[in-house]
């Protein structure tokens, strides 16, 4: 085979990275919120549409540079997540398909909030020069700022790892995760634990939502394209973080190589059959969290 | 039972449900604005979309956010008969929109829609064969409710693209629209002439009535028990995955009769039947009408698509977001949607007389409706 062959295939498994990486921080703060509380949280793609909003109003009102957006995205919807999670979530743990349902009905009204308050034409989020260029790695072209959501996603996963793995409160999580009623009864604030996570959960969607900004225009609806295949990250990963990260991986490199050889939206059709069928074998996923019967 | 509470009393209920029955049917004696005849069909059509989720999700507890691949397969299949009735073998064999995109033999999977009765058939047949294969699938593995709920959207938003995608065969983004009515042994069916609405109105009795009949059978209360507690049934040596599935296809069905008469109405079919955001609004119908009430969930229906009709142009940003606000108010309040709310209220009422009502304890613990309701 000549190399003339190789260089669309590798160019094709490079983009699955990318995308990979994208579905993998989308999909990061369901990830730990499924995973700790065990709420599908249908919202989850206005958290990211309501990052990328942010962002867009701290430039456009306060100027302030892209990567400062991130962090400052992050606050705002972890807030607003928290809020939620207070109000309304709270009351809804033992019902999963309400919380499912509720969340929806979260959905509608900040989509709506925010068609009413920033209209329902498209924004854009302005980033610096360096970013909209290509680079080329070998065979492959990527552009630089899919490079950069490469490289935030992996640091995204690392802090969340360390956060999760090696720190106090990351062990709070995880005794609760596993039984909720035994973790109590250690004398771990199981309530506020849920409360925390919820919100950062939310958060890290908001960071996702930044860069989505970026990376597509920034539309009241385009949180919903994200939901369900960060639903299906989680589904197919078992929702644990390891499982996340090699499902997002697995199906984000199979999605490039269904693209490569068929179309994009037959690539798509293809592999959510191919999940299904993977979940009719092995149904807790990937990676599943280790624990009794909820 | 000792309860004396009305609203589980069965001749009540059959008697409300009678008296829907008649209403529904006696509108064509005072409506005789075809355009409104029409309107008013069509929400018999969301009321049977309604009255599928409940059975499935109500009394089956499998939230089925996906109705819209049955619903909008049909709906296809019923477009696609109507289609090549207007279609002519020797002249006329191949529909224009595929002409436009340079095809010049009719796709093989188009070849059996010459037939009306075939082509009716493939349109509920297929569908359903699907939520078979698909119900088999997820159920054996039991798979858990809300990923079930995920799956089947995942499903749904990958068919929608699929038909969008398959542009030369399914005419794309812009659907099909057949040009003349729905025509039956010779006959055109006036989409907005009586005939069209009481078929409509008739398919929706036949389906309130067998739906009702089948929540009242022993098939019935063994869905109920399985809502509860799957494992237990389990245990008790029922195959669960068989009944889950049952149901789910039987809830897929109705979804499809619905896609068809669907068609026969509007004449039009697009991927926006398939919209994610319309399959999770028959769960919102169906929802706010409750869950657990066949005919709330009908009149759910009806309450909220009319609201929107009559709200909506000017205030529809205004009205999704009412419409959220106040489903979040239901689930998190009133999980048995309205139906539930006139549950407690006759209740109520049962027990202010002050005759010592004889503790209904099952009810009051559990919350769960006696068997029938």
């Amino acid at each position: 085979m000549t190399s003339l062959d190789i260089a669309p295939f590798a160019n094709a498994l490079v983009l699955g990275l990318s995308i990979a990486s994208i579905w993998l921080i989308a999909a990061i703060g369901l990830t730990i919120i499924y995973g700790t509380v065990g709420v599908i949280n249908m919202a989850h793609g206005e958290f990211i549409m309501l990052g990328a909003y942010t962002s867009y109003a701290l430039q456009s009102s306060l100027g302030l540079p892209f990567l400062l957006c991130l962090p400052a995205s992050f606050a705002v919807v972890a807030l607003v997540g928290l809020v939620i999670e207070r109000g309304l979530i709270r009351y809804l743990y033992n019902r999963p398909l309400d919380t499912l349902l509720a969340t929806w009905g979260v959905s509608l009204v900040l989509m709506q909030g925010v068609r009413l308050i920033f209209g329902s034409d498209p924004k854009y989020i302005a980033v610096p020069e360096i970013f909209q260029s290509n680079v080329e790695i070998g065979f492959a072209s990527l552009s630089v700022f899919r490079l950069v959501v490469l490289a935030i996603t992996a640091l995204i996963v690392a802090a969340t790892a360390w956060l999760f793995y090696r720190t106090r409160f990351g062990m709070q999580v995880r005794a609760v995760m596993q039984n909720k009623e035994m973790a109590a009864s250690f004398g771990i604030n199981a309530d506020r634990v849920y409360m925390t996570t919820f919100a950062i959960g939310a958060g890290l969607a908001g960071v996702a939502g930044s860069l989505f900004g970026v990376l597509a225009i920034v539309l009241p609806t385009m949180g919903t394209a994200y939901v369900v295949q960060a639903f299906l990250v989680v589904v197919v990963g078992g929702g644990t973080l390891m499982g996340s990260v090699a499902a997002a991986g697995l199906t984000g490199e199979l999605q490039s190589v269904f693209a490569f050889v068929t179309n994009d939206t037959f690539a798509r059709f293809l592999l959510y059959v191919l999940i299904v069928v993977f979940l009719r074998f092995r149904p807790r996923g990937l990676f599943a969290v280790a624990k009794g019967r909820r | 039972m000792t309860t004396r509470n009305l609203y589980h009393s069965k001749p009540a209920q059959w008697a409300v449900y009678g008296l829907f029955f008649v209403i529904i049917a006696l509108i064509p004696a005072f409506v005789s604005d075809g355009f409104l005849l029409n309107q008013f069909a069509v929400y018999g059509i969301y009321g049977m979309l309604a009255l599928s989720i409940s059975l499935c999700w109500g009394f089956g507890g499998i939230l089925n956010l996906g109705q819209g691949i049955a619903f909008g397969l049909a709906a296809y299949g019923m477009a696609m008969t109507m289609q090549m009735q207007s279609q002519d073998p020797d002249s006329n064999p191949i529909p224009p929109f595929m002409l436009n995109n340079s095809l010049e033999h009719l796709p093989w999977f188009w070849q059996p829609f010459w037939s009306t009765g075939g082509g009716i058939l493939l349109a509920l047949v297929v569908p359903t064969l699907f939520y078979v294969v698909f119900g088999t699938l997820m159920f054996r593995a039991r798979v858990s409710g809300p990923f079930f709920a995920i799956m089947s959207l995942a499903m749904l938003s990958a068919f929608a693209t699929l038909i969008l995608d398959m542009q030369p065969y399914t005419n794309g983004a812009n659907g099909i629209s057949p040009p003349s009515p729905l025509s039956i042994f010779g006959t055109d069916i006036d989409p907005y002439g009586p005939t069209a609405y009481w078929i409509v109105c008739g398919g929706l009795i036949a389906v309130t009535v067998g739906a009702k009949l089948l929540t009242q059978s022993k098939f019935g209360l063994v869905i109920q028990a399985l809502r509860g507690d799957p494992e237990r049934v389990r245990f008790l040596g029922y195959n669960v995955a068989l009944y889950e599935t049952c149901i789910y296809a039987i809830s897929g069905f109705i979804a499809a009769l619905a896609g068809c008469l669907w068609v026969m109405l509007i004449q039009y079919v697009s991927p926006a039947q398939l919209d994610t955001t319309f399959s999770i609004g028959m769960v919102i119908w169906a929802g706010i009408g409750g869950r657990l009430s066949l005919l709330g969930a009908i009149l759910g229906a009806f309450l909220i698509q009319g609201g929107q009709s009559y709200l909506g142009d000017q205030f529809l940003a205004t009205w999704l977001l009412v419409l959220g606000a106040f489903f979040i108010v239901v689930v998190r309040f009133l999980p048995k949607g309205l139906a539930g709310l006139l549950e407690k209220v006759l209740g109520a009422l049962a027990r202010q007389p002050g005759k010592h009502a004889r503790s209904d304890l099952p009810h009051a613990i559990s919350g769960a409706p006696a068997a029938g309701e």
